[in-house]
């Protein structure tokens, strides 16, 4: 099934958007959430379905759950990295890949 | 009254600067051509203040709480934000601002029906850092006005709303900005690109050049009825939007003979890159309505 308009599913009050708000603005919480992701989660009031959507790489998941698009690009460069190697970048594949799957 | 005397758009893809060299040879000179004549245009247009309309990419609100307009009042711009300086490839920069003229900007602006906030310490992504860089403004010790637009997150300020918001801006610089002040104005964003969605990785270049074409058609009252925020969103969900900023300036200056500097179609950008800029110093050579 193909994935509709992200704004049908969008939902402003998800807290995995402040997740990535706190992350994008504080370097020792990003150097915590690659170190012990565990820890800087239990930190958020993230919905079971939401940790383990984060858990498990599943964007697909994030997306279908309201999280903004550009929220779910900027995680998945939170945790595969931001600087872009020779092709496409992990991230973004990664990211492509699940939202894509089946 | 203030004179508006520059007026230009570009998209601010972030592999402009930060993975430029994956585009041929030939398409980086191309763009790069065009970025330095929107540059240099900037110079010579001897500008007191740059107004630069861009969306930021939920970096500074977060989606519970986002505003339809920022106006950026601080004296002084810096950028990029840390987290993006990786990403974005560009040297630090310090631009001046103009807070006298922010916040009539914001005071006159926070009429219109849309919110408008005023924001002294806003940071930037790709929105400003990619422009200044590639134009080479940040080099100029001109100053810059941000003009920060929901473009992405819904609901979103539609085409017309954007217009008329353009139109607004266009009336305060002329009537309300101090006399002989010379003000550009810069769009940033496009062209067709979904960032973070499921078309991440595609650019629809039909959609790119079909709007390109239709900006260089010069009819404002079409470019509204056929480039709706509704088809921008079928050319790429959340991004090809920016578009919008474009529209925004287009209503301050009114129908002017508008001129497509380049149009490249990278797929390692991941976004239709363009830029035009708008001739101010006559009226439209066309007739047609708008």
């Amino acid at each position: 099934m193909a994935l509709a308009h992200f704004s049908k599913y969008f939902n402003r009050d998800l807290v995995t958007h402040k997740l990535v708000q706190d992350l994008k603005g504080d370097r020792e919480l990003r150097e915590r959430f690659r170190a012990d992701e565990g820890s800087v989660l239990d930190g958020y009031d993230l919905t079971p379905a939401e940790r383990t959507a984060i858990e498990g790489r599943d964007f697909k998941a994030l997306y279908l759950a309201g999280v903004h698009p550009y929220s779910l690009g900027q995680l998945s460069r939170l945790i595969y990295g931001t600087v872009e190697g020779a092709g496409s970048s992990q991230a973004s594949s990664a990211l492509v890949e699940s939202l894509l799957s089946e | 009254m203030a004179d508006i005397v520059f007026a230009g758009a570009a998209a601010h893809a972030p592999g402009l600067t930060g993975w430029f060299e994956k585009a041929e040879a030939g398409t980086q000179a191309e763009v790069r051509d065009a970025y330095r004549r929107l540059g240099d245009e900037i110079q010579q247009a001897q500008l007191d203040v740059l107004l630069i309309v861009a969306n930021d990419h939920i970096l500074n609100y977060d989606p519970s709480d986002y505003p339809d307009f920022v106006i950026g009042t601080s004296a002084e711009h810096t950028g990029p934000a840390e987290w993006f300086k990786p990403w974005l490839a560009v040297d630090d920069y310090r631009m001046p601002g103009r807070p006298d003229v922010a916040e009539i900007l914001y005071e006159r602006l926070a009429e219109a029906d849309v919110r408008v906030v005023r924001n002294d310490e806003l940071s930037f992504d790709d929105n400003i850092s990619v422009p200044v860089t590639m134009t080479g403004f940040k080099e100029h010790g001109t100053a810059l006005v941000p003009v920060i637009q929901n473009c992405t997150v819904p609901p979103v300020p539609d085409e017309r709303t954007s217009y008329a918001l353009g139109e607004r801006l266009g009336r305060i610089i002329r009537d309300e900005l101090p006399d002989g002040l010379r003000v550009g104005l810069l769009g940033s964003g496009g062209l067709s690109h979904e960032p973070g969605g499921p078309r991440y990785l595609e650019i629809d270049d039909e959609f790119d050049r079909w709007f390109l074409d239709l900006l260089a058609e010069g009819d404002h009252e079409k470019v509204l009825d056929q480039a709706t925020l509704e088809r921008m969103e079928q050319a790429g969900a959340g991004g090809t939007a920016e578009l919008l900023s474009w529209i925004v300036v287009m209503g301050a200056i009114g129908r002017r003979d508008c001129e497509v500097l380049c149009y490249a179609a990278v797929p390692d950008w991941r976004c239709g890159v363009g830029a035009v800029r708008w001739e101010l110093d006559r009226e439209p050579a066309t007739t047609i309505g708008g």
